[in-house]
């Protein structure tokens, strides 16, 4: 198809202009990727942890979870708080707007974390049935028997079957991998009765991982327990994003905004330039629509160079976005560097990125176009 | 333009003389439907220029004639074959019928080897028979050719004049030249002479004292 090729080659003829027009779309483009990725990669890294466990939120009765310096938006948790009584889960369970509520027993003794689970709590929970790498999960009706973490296994060169002592024996029946922003992780779990007897601490728990049906009420049903338990703490997704801070706070839609406004910028940039260019090409055009090319003929042409200097501009700021995410949260150390970590190139973004950017090169073209297609033929031969 | 009455046979071969700024071009670019007259009418192969639409008027260009410039105007990104297929480039052929074509015209005028060179490539008379081969492409009824050779020196200016004439002797197109360049006279059915405007045929005496270079 000669408009292709004739549109690559002009591109090529106008180097310094196309590869401005190419570098403003890949400058905004890039952007808008980093933007939007940073804020997704903010977001995940303060829900994240309480999403891995399937939980909207996490009912204590110990003060406020807190992050630690310079290690990102890890969250070490220290929940050893103090036991509460089983009935009070029960209690939880009939909160207005709770889905469902999960028990969970917490202990701790010589630098060793140790669960009480309900395993028939599956999709909301401190360890998961899909967390097990290898043996089983628990059974409801288990006694004696623990999953126990893969570090832990590892470093105590248990298996399953192994014999696991935390105060009590437990034979290993599963090994486990929790996620990693998983906001309760231990290195070895057991029933919940098993577990009190364990720690004596018969019909007791200190943690409830309550789920609610609308995530968007997740405020209003915590602040409502809060009242009914006085003393007690609601930890919410919101909760730990407030506790820390960095320049990545920011949200999606904001990113969005910001990035919708950048892409707007090299719109403006492209058009200017490709009207620039068409006066240069008057003459062109008028040889062209002399030769027997319509409007269309001509709007298409146009359009076309636009349009792949758009999509040059957006693989290129694609690219930039794909090899800052790879070494930018490596480069970069601290809490910033940390909160990076949980960037993900998002190919779907990327691709959406890069249809902006024709879209955005579309549009610059547009009037452009419009313009050429509009001029007279004998008057367009005559420009010098 | 001022009282224009012309009408040239298919087939006829004529060359309209007279000094810059005469209004050759108007004329030629009425001829070709590039422009409209702001009185009177035209006809190009019995339609009535005035009356076409937008749409007619680029298939009248596209399809009936065939334009050549004094300057080439050949696209200085394309190589000389692709500036051929930028006029068949809007009339849906297949690439290989659109190339096939661009080959045999540029066979034809005599730059068979030199088809994937770039505008800046050629000399300034290659440049011309590749504009030609252009104005050729669609097959079009007539040619129009504006000062062909008026940046050629004489001996290129002739070769490509020769080139003019085989299409229209071989191949029976209507052609008309503007010029000022007296030499290429003698290769008219018809000479007509355009001063201020007025069209008429030219005495003698007229086309001695101004073109006595030719």
């Amino acid at each position: 198809m000669i408009p292709y090729s004739y549109a690559l080659r002009e591109i090529r003829r106008r180097r310094s202009r196309s590869l401005s027009n190419i570098a403003g779309f890949a400058i905004g483009i890039a952007a808008l990727v980093t933007l939007v990725m940073a804020a997704r990669g903010w977001e995940a890294c303060t829900s994240g942890p309480l999403r891995t466990i399937g939980a909207d939120m996490v009912f204590i009765y110990s003060a406020p979870i807190s992050a630690t310096p310079g290690t990102g938006c890890y969250l070490a948790m220290h929940l050893f708080t103090y036991p509460f009584s089983t009935s009070i889960v029960n209690d939880l369970a009939k909160v207005p707007g709770v889905e469902r509520v999960t028990p969970i027993l917490l202990h701790r003794m010589r630098a060793i974390t140790f669960c009480g689970i309900d395993p028939s709590e599956t999709k909301t929970n401190a360890i998961l049935p899909e967390d097990v790498i290898e043996g089983r999960y628990l059974n409801p009706d288990d006694r004696g028997v623990a999953l126990v973490d893969s570090k832990y296994a590892l470093q105590c060169e248990l298996k399953v079957g192994s014999i696991v002592t935390y105060v009590k024996n437990f034979t290993v029946v599963g090994i486990v991998q929790a996620k990693a922003m998983s906001i309760i992780q231990s290195a070895i779990y057991v029933n919940l009765p098993d577990a009190q007897e364990t720690v004596d601490a018969k019909e007791k728990v200190n943690i409830a991982l309550i789920r609610v049906q609308d995530p968007r009420k997740v405020k209003t049903i915590s602040e409502a327990i809060m009242r009914l338990w006085p003393g007690s703490t609601v930890i919410t997704a919101s909760d730990i994003a407030s506790v820390t801070t960095g320049i990545l706070n920011i949200g999606e839609q904001t990113a969005w905004n910001i990035s919708i406004a950048l892409a707007a910028v090299a719109i403006l940039f492209g058009f200017k330039s490709q009207l620039s260019a068409l006066v240069e090409r008057t003459r062109e055009i008028g040889l062209l629509k002399a030769v027997g090319w319509s409007k269309q003929d001509i709007m298409r042409l146009i359009i076309i160079e636009s349009l792949i200097q758009g999509l040059i501009g957006g693989l290129l700021g694609s690219a930039i976005d794909y090899g800052a995410s790879i070494y930018v949260p490596s480069s970069i150390g601290g809490e910033f560097g940390g909160a990076l970590q949980f960037v993900n190139v998002d190919p779907i973004l990327l691709a959406i990125g890069v249809s902006i950017a024709v879209l955005s090169g579309i549009t610059a073209g547009i009037y452009p176009a419009w313009r050429a297609a509009r001029l007279h033929p004998a008057e367009a031969l005559r420009a010098l | 333009m001022d009282e224009v009455d012309l009408k040239v046979q298919e087939g006829e071969f004529i060359i309209v003389l007279g000094p810059s700024g005469s209004g050759k071009s108007t004329l030629l670019n009425i001829l070709g439907a590039l422009d409209r007259p702001t009185s009177g009418t035209v006809f190009i192969d019995g339609l009535e220029v005035s009356r076409l639409s937008e749409a007619e008027l680029i298939t009248l260009r596209r399809e009936k004639v065939g334009f050549v410039f004094q300057q080439y105007n050949l696209i200085p990104t394309l190589s000389a074959i692709e500036n051929v297929e930028i006029a068949l480039a809007p009339k849906g052929m297949p690439k290989e019928k659109r190339l096939e074509r661009c080959r045999e015209l540029l066979n034809l005028v005599g730059l068979g080897k030199r088809m994937e060179h770039l505008p800046s490539e050629l000399s300034g008379g290659e440049q011309q028979r590749v504009a030609i081969a252009r104005a050729m492409a669609n097959d079009p009824k007539i040619l129009l050719l504006d000062e062909p050779t008026g940046v050629l020196d004489t001996k290129t200016g002739r070769e490509v004049m020769e080139i003019v004439l085989q299409a229209n002797k071989e191949r029976g197109k209507t052609v008309v030249v503007v010029t000022h360049a007296g030499y290429v006279k003698n290769y008219a059915d018809r000479l007509l002479y355009m001063r201020d405007g007025k069209l008429y045929e030219p005495k003698p005496s007229e086309l001695q004292e101004e073109f006595e270079e030719g």
